[in-house]
């Protein structure tokens, strides 16, 4: 919607609120920009139709990779170095099992950290903008995107569905 | 755990940073000059030469060992409680999971201080590397000590990852409070964390599958570290309960650190309506369970060795509770097995001078399972003509005395710049009680 030139942040006491909120947005032509809170919560995501995140695809290819790299540096080092220690056969295969393993968690572990940073997009300083500081702490914030005009209209709705109107920074011009 | 609101929550954590008075400066000072004590002697062994410790032909391995188990050991039970603990979600540990969290990390660099330490000639340390080089030598991955270098490793990265994932909804929380430079280095280190539910939806799937990685993870490490006795033919060390052994001892250890760190934490900080009689009762309770667990492998080990009729294996089990370390022996079985059964009585485990005391008996129990495991069954080899005995010197005491105040050092300072109750958590708490306002 181009022609959304503002946003106008609720703040809401709990999540059940808040996520009466959107659902109650979405019947109307004013899109939800963001919902922030301090706590994750089933009941808003539910109600912004939040999929399932896909970070899980990151860890289990860094697993993958980490296990065969374990393996095969394990391989690699005894196969240059070819001497019997304790008559064990220079390639041991079932011990290299446990290098394979360390490698796993840690390549999936950093393949993990690697999905978080890429999907939510950090470091997202340019986000702030639309954030009130207080969805930190207590409140869950609503924003919704409206044009200029419809400001007083939107401001009242959400006050409505029990919404606290924070001023005077709950109106910015940032798209 | 009684009604909080999420601002009661903020305010208590935030308290928690608020400028440090001169009692806190001049602890921190005195555990400075512990870590110099250790630094100045672990420069007197880089100048000497690694004589200067009182490790020896049979008993090679002294405190450097000893410290390195039991610091990998503490740092297990922070693993326990961020990790384990969240995946059977079990509420009571999140208002101490930070603090156990920073515990892991911070045991975990001590840890690794000791093969550096014990290496001699440290600046030959790439040796243990996988790196392509002139001497075309490489690492071999058939020994356990290998084993170890991977093992420590990733779990002082994972650790560390962990711990700074769990805190960047905290950090937010101090950015929108603070002013001037703090508020620059937390936006800064919050990344820029909105609390979006965009954002949420993956940090909950990330963090829920970096407690899954680190569950395996914390077992594997302390069965490695385990392993590196075990997969010796030494008699007392070439058993298979070594791992699960090892991993109790672990936790148990660390879960007594908990109560050591904790119990003087809630109360300089006043926290004692977070960190709550409960969650040290629980705590408590943990130790009564990994207690009977360690209890149980000393007996087993004994059985094994009756059972056997193995004469040498016989001959090192009844010098380790008759013989030189006998005294070590039994303050190790007492503190370990036997002292935490007094937390089956209710009223000792609700008081919170009992429990301090206790845990610190469990964490000197613990130091010295290590040190009877380590030096006995080397002392006491196959060979009557081959046996020894150890002492450790002054230099090692240094060192030791430096690691510890290492550990406390940092602590301390993490305590009072960085949030050491996860008020996120708690939160999450609250909220799913329906207890907040």
């Amino acid at each position: 919607m181009t022609n959304h030139d503002t946003h106008i942040t609720a703040l809401f006491a709990d999540d059940a609120q808040a996520a009466a909120a959107v659902g109650a947005l979405r019947q109307t032509q004013w899109p939800v920009a963001d919902v922030h809170g301090p706590i994750p919560s089933q009941a808003i995501s539910g109600a912004l139709g939040i999929k399932k995140s896909g970070v899980g695809w990151f860890t289990l290819a860094g697993g993958v990779f980490g296990f065969f790299l374990g393996y095969f540096l394990a391989v690699f080092t005894s196969a240059r170095w070819g001497l019997i220690v304790s008559g064990k056969p220079v390639l041991s295969y079932i011990p290299f099992f446990i290098v394979g393993f360390e490698f796993t968690i840690l390549f999936s572990v950093l393949a993990n950290v690697l999905g978080l940073i890429l999907l939510m997009r950090l470091p997202a300083h340019r986000d702030l903008p639309r954030y009130r500081p207080e969805c930190s702490a207590d409140r869950f914030g609503v924003v919704v995107s409206c044009r200029q005009g419809e400001a007083p209209e939107v401001r009242r709705f959400l006050t409505e569905l029990g919404g606290e109107m924070p001023e005077p920074a709950d109106t910015q011009r940032d798209l | 755990m009684e009604k909080l609101s999420f601002a009661e929550i903020d305010n208590t954590v935030n308290a928690t940073l608020e400028p440090p008075g001169r009692m806190y400066w001049t602890v921190v000072a005195l555990l400075f000059c512990g870590v110099l004590v250790g630094a100045a002697c672990w420069g007197w062994q880089i100048l000497v030469g690694i004589g200067a410790g009182g490790q020896n032909s049979p008993v090679n391995w002294g405190t450097y060992l000893i410290n390195f188990v039991f610091w990998v050991g503490i740092a297990h039970s922070g693993t326990l409680i961020s990790a384990i603990l969240y995946l059977l979600r079990a509420g009571w540990r999140n208002p101490i999971a930070r603090a156990a969290e920073t515990m892991t990390v911070f045991a975990v660099c001590t840890a690794g201080l000791f093969p550096f330490i014990h290496l001699g000639r440290v600046w030959m340390v790439y040796y243990m590397l996988p790196v392509p080089n002139q001497r075309t030598l490489w690492p071999n991955f058939q020994s356990p000590l290998m084993f170890d270098v991977v093992a420590i490793s990733t779990y002082l990265i994972v650790s560390v990852l962990f711990w700074y994932t769990g805190m960047l909804p905290d950090f937010a929380v101090i950015r929108d409070r603070a002013a001037g430079v703090r508020k620059k280095i937390f936006t800064v280190l919050s990344l820029g964390w909105t609390g979006r539910y965009e954002q949420w939806r993956h940090y909950s799937r990330g963090y829920l599958l970096f407690a899954a990685l680190a569950t395996p993870l914390v077992i594997s490490v302390h069965s490695v570290v385990s392993w590196d006795f075990a997969l010796g033919v030494a008699p007392g060390w070439h058993t298979t309960i070594f791992a699960p052994y090892f991993v109790a001892g672990a936790i148990h250890s660390g879960l007594a650190m908990v109560l050591t760190l904790m119990i003087p934490m809630r109360r300089i900080f006043n926290a004692q309506r977070i960190i709550t009689m409960h969650v040290l009762e629980s705590v408590a309770k943990t130790i009564v369970f990994t207690g009977l667990i360690v209890g149980f492998a000393y007996a087993t080990e004994y059985f094994i060795a009756w059972y056997s009729r193995n004469s040498v294996e016989m001959e090192v089990f009844a010098f380790r509770s008759t013989g030189d370390f006998a005294l070590q022996y039994w303050i190790m079985v007492i503190c370990n097995s036997l002292v935490p059964l007094l937390f089956f009585i209710k009223r000792i485990r609700t008081s919170i001078l009992w429990l301090f005391a206790i845990s610190i008996a469990v964490n000197i129990g613990m130091w010295f399972e290590r040190f009877v495991i380590i030096i006995s069954s080397v002392a006491r080899d196959f060979l009557p003509h081959a046996w020894g005995d150890y002492a450790p010197t002054g230099i090692e005491y240094g060192i030791m005395l430096g690691s510890f105040c290492l550990f406390f050092f940092l602590f301390f300072l993490f305590v009072k710049h960085l949030p050491s109750i996860s008020m996120t958590e708690i939160k999450e708490l609250q909220h799913q009680a329906g207890t907040h306002d």
